[in-house]
């Protein structure tokens, strides 16, 4: 029994630079049910953040129609996708993105405070929860820039779940991270994915992508293959 | 290497002209500004003298109830002191009276010095011919002698080398010439005639003592405030010895410029701290603009330390963008200032009816040179090390690593808040002292004085004793020349006062019939101004009679002695009663006949002299002329036809009364008054300026750190709005965040320009009303202008999709 979460439908971003039209996606059109586990791979300015970006409601499509829970939106208010980006996903850059100002506590209690229906307890427990999950509670007191980069992405993971969110995007989180702290922060996100969260990760390294069941591949801004690894199929893009 | 450091410094700076020229004129602006006002106070009040011994030359004046005022003391009590005290020597005095010198181009008024016999020996100087003063000079009765200046000389004598022994008319009488002083002295402010000050030692009776101004030298090692104790000391046990007299009255000292800024030390002293805090502000900004061109080039710092370019070298070459944008800067600066010092003098020139201070020379002179030069080097630290310490000490890794922040580094982000918070501060600070000024100013041109002064001419006569010596002359000659320059046409009305409404005038103390005065002290009397008029002048000058009758002919010497009062006056004195038919008399110094004098009628208030503070609402007395008549009096004529004509009959009026009487001073009544106020609106143009200047550099600083700030934090911006937060969010996020700088700059800001801004409003009897609205719409223009300079950036950087933004550099 699976579930569509998310439906794209001839999707295209043109980005307009001094006169310069780059085509960054290109008719792009992608089905993500209820726990996938999915890899995006694919040569460097092929159109992988971009597409993130689309994914997340960081940046709007130039074309096609974008569904999300079975609304279309495509063309919903800047406030409505800042709700949603909120509620239903959560994101994990290549660099961290923590704010320095605050301690691990407070980046991770940071989309919750974005929340009106949440009190200060509640957000504490699900803060306490989320740390526990990367096993990082130790840490809550500290400051960013007494963590190091894999102690930092860990931390990204538990502010990107922290609000139960739909889906995790994440931009090749292992990206600025050694092989060893890559390898414990794939562990955290398969043993999310076993507990039933969908992911869709953008990554270059092969054997990251060999965790997630679907790997999609892109090319100039199109979806050029996918692989299903229960079935080892090649199929084509529906 | 040096070099090579220089030449890169200069292609930075040739590479982004716009950001260069604005740099070195917000420089300009500072050093130019802080520089001028520095040096037009030295130039009127601190300078040492240019004689030999000018810098230990000190003033003995006398206070009245602690009010540092520039007034002078008994001779008796300077008896007293120049026998206790330690620490000065070579005790002499002046005072000054005016006099009519007649010669070759009629009859002149000067303002004459009466001396003890020492005043040149102080000043070190000698006479260029003959001699100077000796005991013999001093003593009452001998001869009557006179030293001239080198203008008078000039003038009077044509330079002619045969002048000692020769005679000089002076009031009257022949004063034989013994000296001439060289060209350019004019101690102790701008004489051209010294008269040996004649004191008879018979003057026992403090009452009946001499004032005059004390001069000593201060011996080396005294510090004035070291004096100053003794001085309270001394006079508080002569006070306690003599409270009839002494109550209340102290004396300190000051060099011979600081006398003049004896009471208006708040606004000496704002204008100081406005001056460097505008200086203050300039280097910030320019830090600040450095700064965020030093961060332009983080990366290319942090990788140059990284190939380990040593830290040293990195700073030299911040030092040297530095340094030749203040030094190009603090030059145009110093040339505008240069101009700036070299037309002041004109223009003081009309804010007095006398010549100025013969130290009054506004130039760049040897004190503006090293205070620039101080200056310069001091901004070239400051802006140049601030942008050192920022860039060069921060984490290179962490911006190698490009990495964790999404956030600007908590360092940058304390110097940042800590620059918009100095900001805000300094600019609360200045704005509400310069408003206040300028509030107080406006408030004073538009007093009312009591009087009409539309097309008016005035002139002063001034009446010698030697000639004029009952009351009954004068009488005549007043009568005379009002007759006399009524018949002609094109002169609707003549008025004579001994002053008019608005000009100063002589305070006389009173005593009202049927109450009691402690007798302890002369000072718990009454004090009014006391001006005599002759019948109807209040009535065409527009001093609107309130209760009772206008002085008309029927108050002649004849008949009882009466006169009118000033509502101030009635309402001080008699609140609960009508002030008509009351009577008053004179607290002379002169025992003997007392009159009583009768209350006939209340007129308008009538301001005579500063309109400032409590100088302001002292009441006032009108005599009729024929009762108490004057020596010094001021003619006003009301005209139908030009100046000029008028000038000529008066002239030609005056000789045909008496040809050894000058007249001077002879302006529309317009510009008597507004001379009165003229320092005050100069000095407040001044402050605007400055508040201008202030305005600008800080409106535009803190929207730079503002704008910087929140560039630096785009990437932030997008990582939050990643994670939801929308756009008010965001916006509320950061104004919260201004309005925290805003208070911890503001709250300072307003005490301290509330503090300087009270002490003034206190000097210039603005309201407390006005101070709180001037805070109020300082506050709310401060606050108005961060808040934009927050909002705008804000929404800037929330103009890029949140994907942009994370990738934001
Ligand atoms: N904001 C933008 N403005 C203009 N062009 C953009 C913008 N963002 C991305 N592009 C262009 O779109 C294309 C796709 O960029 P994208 O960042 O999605 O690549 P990517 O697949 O993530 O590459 P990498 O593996 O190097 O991260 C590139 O050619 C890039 O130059
Ligand atoms: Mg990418």
């Amino acid at each position: 029994m699976t579930k569509t979460l998310i439906k794209l439908a001839n999707i295209k971003k043109i980005f307009y630079t001094d006169e310069v039209e780059t085509h960054a996606l290109n008719d792009i059109t992608l089905t993500i049910n209820k726990g996938d586990y999915i890899s995006i791979s694919g040569p460097s300015g092929c159109g992988k953040s971009t597409l993130l970006s689309l994914l997340g409601l960081l940046d709007t499509s130039s074309e096609g129609v974008y569904q999300l829970a079975k609304h279309d939106v495509s063309n919903i208010s800047k406030k409505e996708r800042a709700r949603i980006r909120n509620m239903e996903i959560g994101f994990i850059f290549q660099s961290f993105n923590l704010i320095s100002d605050l301690d691990v506590e407070e980046n991770v209690e940071l989309p919750l405070t974005y929340r009106k229906d949440l009190s200060k307890s509640q957000r504490k427990a699900m803060v306490k929860e989320a740390l526990e999950k990367v096993n990082m509670s130790h840490r809550s007191k500290h400051f960013p820039s007494q963590l190091s980069g894999g102690q930092q992405q860990r931390i990204a993971v538990a502010r990107a779940i922290a609000g139960k969110p739909s889906i995790i995007l994440a931009d090749e989180p292992t990206g600025n991270l050694d092989s060893k702290n890559a390898e414990a922060v794939m562990d955290l996100l398969d043993l999310l994915h076993g507990e039933g969260a969908t992911i869709c990760m953008v990554t270059h390294d092969p054997r990251s992508a060999k965790r997630a069941a679907r790997n999609i591949d892109i090319l100039d801004g199109q979806i050029v293959a996918e692989q299903n690894q229960q079935s080892s199929n090649d199929t084509a893009a529906a | 290497m040096i070099w090579q450091d220089f030449k890169y410094a200069l292609r930075l700076l040739a590479k982004k002209p716009g950001f260069t020229v604005l740099t070195t004129l917000v420089m300009a602006t500072g050093i130019g500004l802080s520089v001028y006002m520095f040096s037009f106070f030295n130039t009127i009040l601190f300078k040492d003298l240019a004689f030999k011994d000018g810098e230990s030359l000190v003033v003995i004046n006398g206070s009245l109830n602690g009010q540092r005022e520039e007034s002078e003391i008994n001779w008796l009590d300077y008896q007293e002191i120049q026998k206790n005290i330690e620490g000065l020597t070579e005790f002499g005095g002046y005072t000054s009276a005016n006099v009519t010198v007649s010669g070759r181009d009629g009859a002149i008024r000067y303002v004459a010095i009466l001396a003890q016999a020492n005043i040149f020996n102080l000043t070190r100087t000698r006479p260029l011919f003959g001699r100077a003063f000796n005991a013999a000079d001093e003593q009452v009765g001998a001869e009557e002698v006179v030293v001239i200046g080198y203008q008078l000389w000039q003038n009077q004598f044509a330079g002619d080398k045969q002048v000692i022994e020769k005679s000089m008319r002076i009031d009257g009488k022949n004063h034989r010439v013994i000296g001439v002083m060289p060209q350019g002295y004019l101690f102790p402010r701008n004489a051209q005639v010294w008269l040996p000050l004649r004191i008879d030692p018979s003057q026992l009776i403090r009452e009946q003592a001499t004032g005059l101004r004390g001069l000593a030298h201060l011996e080396k090692g005294v510090s004035m405030a070291d004096i100053d104790k003794q001085l309270q000391v001394i006079m508080q046990r002569i006070e306690q010895q003599y409270p009839q007299t002494n109550s209340g009255i102290s004396a300190f000292i000051s060099s011979v410029p600081g006398a003049g800024g004896a009471g208006g030390e708040p606004v000496v002293y704002t204008m100081h701290v406005v001056a460097i805090l505008i200086l203050l502000l300039a280097s910030i900004n320019v830090g600040n603009l450095l700064l965020s061109r030093a961060l332009e080039r983080g990366k290319e710092t942090a990788i140059r330390v990284a190939l380990g370019a040593p830290r040293s070298r990195l700073i030299t070459q911040l030092l040297w963008e530095s340094t030749i944008i203040c030094t190009i800067g603090g030059l145009v600066g110093f040339l505008v200032m240069a101009w700036g010092l070299e037309i002041t003098e004109p223009i003081v020139t009309t804010f007095f009816a006398e010549p100025l201070a013969f130290w009054w020379d506004f130039s760049v002179d040897s004190y503006t040179i090293k205070l620039f030069l101080g200056i310069l080097v001091s901004t070239i630290l400051v802006t140049g090390l601030l942008p050192a310490w920022r860039t060069t000490g921060g984490d290179f890794n962490a911006v190698l690593r490009d990495g964790t922040r999404g956030a600007l580094g908590k360092k940058a982000g304390r110097l940042n808040r800590l620059l918009v918070i100095s900001e805000i501060f300094i600019s609360m600070a200045v704005l509400i002292a310069a408003a206040v000024m300028v509030q107080s100013a406006n408030e004073q041109t538009n007093k009312d004085i009591g009087a009409e002064t539309a097309n008016i001419l005035v002139a002063n006569v001034l009446l010698p004793e030697t000639n004029y010596d009952s009351a009954a002359k004068k009488i005549r000659f007043v009568k005379q020349l009002q007759t006399q320059m009524q018949s002609h046409t094109g002169i609707n009305e003549v008025m004579i006062m001994s002053s008019l409404p608005g000009h100063y005038s002589a305070e006389q103390k009173v005593m009202f019939e049927g109450k009691e005065y402690t007798k302890s002290s002369n000072n718990s009397y009454p004090s009014a101004n006391y001006i005599a008029t002759m019948p109807g002048d209040l009535a065409k000058l527009g001093v609107e009679l309130r209760q009772g009758r206008y002085l008309n002919s029927s108050d002649n010497s004849d008949n009882k002695q009466t006169a009118l009062v000033s509502e101030s006056f009635a309402e001080r004195h008699f609140p609960s009663q009508s002030a008509i038919g009351k009577r008053f008399r004179l607290v002379a110094k002169e025992t003997g006949e007392i009159d009583w004098i009768t209350i006939v009628g209340i007129v308008e208030h009538t301001i005579q002299g500063n309109r400032d503070g409590s100088a302001a609402s002292v009441p006032s007395i009108f005599r009729p002329y024929s009762q108490a008549p004057r020596s010094r009096i001021t003619i006003a004529m009301r005209l139908t036809t030009d100046n000029s004509h008028v000038i000529k009959l008066l002239r030609k009026a005056l000789q045909g009364i008496d040809s050894e009487l000058a007249s001077y001073r002879i302006e529309t009544y317009q510009a008597s008054n507004d001379r009165i106020t003229a320092p005050v609106v100069f000095i407040s143009s001044l402050t605007a300026l400055f508040a201008i200047a202030g305005v600008i550099l800080a409106a535009s600083g803190i929207y730079g750190v503002m704008s910087n700030t929140i560039n630096q934090r785009t990437q932030e911006i997008g990582v939050k709005r990643a994670l939801g937060a929308d756009e008010g969010v965001i916006i509320a996020e950061f104004l919260w965040s201004a309005v925290k700088l805003l208070l911890w700059g503001g709250i300072p800001g307003v005490l301290a320009g509330g503090f300087m801004g009270f002490a003034m409003a206190q000097m210039f009897g603005t309201g407390m009303s006005a101070l709180v609205t001037i805070i109020v719409i300082m506050i709310s223009i401060v606050a108005i202008s961060v808040i934009i300079s927050t909002y705008l950036p804000t929404k800037n950087a929330l103009k890029l999709e949140p994907s942009q933004a994370l990738h934001y550099e």
